[in-house]
């Protein structure tokens, strides 16, 4: 009895509402840990990355690597063809060849990707196993400029009197912009993935509290504001250290691998995808709270988030086309709209369109929208959660919340 | 005191509750009784803070329930409610930390009250793997492992077999001992007779009774006397002053008596008819207690003004 009455004075400190935030944070997240379906997606996200960058590295390594054979030595050839491969984007490394006969095994067994025969004599021959443009045009090229600098020298004109192209490119940064607005576009796609996932985590856990009935057991304990920021912050949290683990393996690995040029622009861009990711979770996260506190059974879930899902989508695609077009009049006016601005202004910043003014007015509506759901909302999920029988209306959870 | 004063609650133009007041002492056991309807749930849930009253309230040691004294009740809503994929353990220790234990004495307190409801092998099963009976423990158990100060709970043994049953009340009476106020909703009549202390039926909005089992008796239906007289016939009591015949039935007759009147004149009336085989004040059991405070007021008006 005495142990009783000593133990029941445990409860002394009551937990403040940063500890009730982190308590229902922790829980969502040591919950979806051990949820199977969120371990494999994520695994499949991460392999999916990883799979892009093995095809980049399998596919650059591919293609600007030649090695061709030449017979009756190389002294002539050899540097014209290494010339020609510069031209081309191709690394050229020559090997000497016996004879004809020598030439065709090699290139039979694969030591080498083609070999010319006779490549100074008036009849040059070339010997791939099966046709390949780039080469052709390669080798003929290296070819007929070595017959062509013989002919000029018997003419008696020397090489450099020969007009020369002089290029000018207008738009410098052009390569680079480009391999920005790539990384923008992977960051988006996995961005609204992780967006939509997410959210639909927080509706789902919502919906289970309702439709499981523990809500009642845990508003006696824990404010509907308090639940509400510990879900989205324990499952943002998880997000976002999805989203950066996959950043850091997508940019270490392209560094590594030699996939990208200029890492400063592209840890610039990853850092900003980053960002936008966060400000576009906490609007749809509330969103889909909200949502899903209105409807009491999985089954329905559905019908209520979709026109949330709908922006989403609508973002994400004006997103993908901005990539194309960052300046159109399109991808400029919904790089402010709040619920679209996390797609689109990501890739106008990509494309190097944008002033800092623009972003910064884009991120303050972003927030002043957020702002409105979380406290709109927070009244409507509060009116709501108690709420277990059907689909309850906006208008009378809100009027149930403030009163 | 647990007390719960002058409880008001409509919803549109339905009135829940019409000034719902009672009270409960430290360390007894309240049965609150009454109709599907009647407005139990509804009370139980504005004392948590889940709904709201338009007027009223509940106060725990003279102070208004705030949130701060609802942490130190342990609650059991009548639909049961939790997580369906998390473990037993893991459900216990986080509903005891919400309630502001530490870890350690969380995950302490989940193993011993797992233990003591039989659960202890069950710890690390899912709760969507258990039986229903096996939930409601799990359920009970997530109200005590907070060690509260007040135990709210709503139809705490509705789908228990007899053994949950007594493990149940032996776990109960045990709290009651320590000090807690006990308040709990029930059909079974039998049960409230058998634990509570005392006893509130509710009915249409308002409590018609409240008060010990014996006062109830007393109050209610102490004035009811069974006479059986084989012999006699119809309306031989009539004549004896204070005395209103409720039931008459070959020989076996239900006297009403008002305060003033004497019983032995009635068995004298009754031995003038001949033989007399029972003469006794009857015991009604709660169940009829209830039956006649809940019944419908159209047709009882009288009774009503005396529970009122």
């Amino acid at each position: 009895m005495t142990g009783l009455a000593r133990s029941r004075s445990a409860p002394s400190g009551s937990p403040g509402s940063g500890a009730l935030i982190r308590l229902v944070a922790a829980r969502e997240v040591s919950t979806r840990l051990r949820d199977k379906t969120f371990l494999i997606s994520s695994a499949v996200m991460l392999l999916i990355i990883l799979g892009v960058l093995v095809f980049q590295v399998v596919l650059g390594s591919g293609s600007d690597e030649r090695r061709i054979g030449v017979t009756g030595g190389s002294a002539a050839l050899g540097p014209a063809l290494e010339a020609q491969g510069d031209v081309l984007g191709l690394d050229v490394t020559v090997v000497d060849l016996a004879d004809d006969d020598a030439a065709r095994t090699a290139v039979e067994t694969e030591d080498v990707d083609a070999a010319v025969l006779d490549g100074t004599g008036p009849d040059p021959e070339l010997v791939v196993r099966e046709s390949d443009s780039t080469l052709e045009a390669l080798v003929s090229g290296a070819v007929s400029s070595l017959a062509l600098g013989r002919v000029l020298a018997e003419a008696g004109v020397a090489p450099g009197d020969l007009p020369q192209v002089t290029v000018t490119a207008l738009d410098q940064t052009s390569a680079a912009d480009q391999q920005r607005t790539v990384v923008a576009i992977v960051g988006v796609v996995l961005l609204y993935s992780l967006i939509i996932l997410f959210g639909q985590f927080v509706a789902q856990g919502v919906v289970e509290e309702k439709s499981s009935r523990v809500v009642e057991l845990l508003l006696a304990t824990v404010r509907p504001w308090q639940l509400l920021a510990g879900k989205i912050f324990g499952l943002g949290a998880l997000g976002l250290a999805q989203i950066a683990l996959i950043a850091v393996i997508g940019v270490g690995g392209a560094l590594a691998f030699d996939v990208v040029d200029v890492p400063g622009d592209l840890i610039g861009t990853v850092g900003w995808v980053l960002f936008w990711y966060l400000l576009g979770y906490a609007l749809f996260a509330s969103l889909f709270a909200v949502a899903a506190s209105l409807v009491s059974r999985q089954e329905d879930l559905a019908s209520v988030v979709t026109p949330a899902s709908l922006v989403l989508f609508v973002g994400f695609f004006i997103a993908i086309q901005a990539a194309t077009n960052p300046s159109g009049t399109l991808a400029v006016v919904t790089s402010f709209v709040p619920g679209l601005s996390p797609m689109v202004m990501p890739v106008r910043q990509a494309a190097g369109e944008v002033a800092a003014w623009e972003v910064g007015l884009a991120v303050v509506l972003m927030l002043v929208a957020t702002a409105l759901v979380v406290r709109l909302g927070g009244r409507v999920y509060s009116g709501a959660l108690l709420r277990t029988s059907g689909r309850t209306k906006i208008r009378e959870a809100l009027r149930a919340g403030r009163a | 005191m647990l007390e719960f004063d002058g409880l008001h609650k409509s919803y549109g133009d339905h009135h829940v509750l019409e000034g719902v007041g009672f009270t409960v002492a430290p360390g007894s056991m309240f049965g609150f009784c009454g109709a599907n309807g009647a407005g139990k749930t509804t009370t139980m849930r504005i004392a948590m803070g889940l709904a709201r009253p338009d007027a009223g309230e509940v106060r725990w040691r003279g102070r208004p329930l705030d949130e701060e004294g609802r942490r130190r009740i342990g609650y059991m809503p009548e639909e049961r409610g939790l997580y369906p994929k998390m473990r037993v353990g893991e459900q216990l220790t986080y509903f005891a930390r919400l309630h502001g234990l530490d870890a350690a004495a969380a995950a302490r307190a989940a193993e011993e009250w797992a233990g003591r409801l039989g659960l202890g092998e069950r710890r690390r099963s899912r709760v969507e793997e258990l039986s229903l009976g096996n939930q409601q423990r799990v359920q009970l158990a997530a109200a005590l492992v907070s060690r509260p100060e007040v135990l709210i709970l709503d139809e705490p043994f509705s789908g228990l077999d007899p053994v949950g049953v007594d493990a149940l009340a032996e776990a109960l009476l045990e709290q009651c001992r320590g000090g807690v106020p006990v308040v709990f909703s029930s059909h079974q009549l039998d049960l409230v007779e058998r634990l509570c202390d005392s006893v509130g039926i509710l009915a249409r909005g308002r409590m018609v009774a409240s008060g010990t089992v014996e006062e109830l008796r007393r109050r209610e239906a102490g004035r009811l006397l069974r006479v059986v007289a084989p012999d006699a016939a119809p309306g031989w009591a009539g004549a004896v002053p204070g005395v209103r015949v409720v039931s008459e039935r070959a020989g076996d007759t239900l006297l009403e008596l008002t305060d003033g009147a004497d019983d032995q004149a009635v068995l004298a009336a009754a031995l003038r008819t001949g033989r007399v085989t029972h003469f006794a004040w009857r015991e009604a059991t709660l169940v009829e207690l209830f039956r006649e405070v809940v019944a419908d007021p159209a047709q009882r008006p009288a009774r009503e003004e005396v529970a009122a």
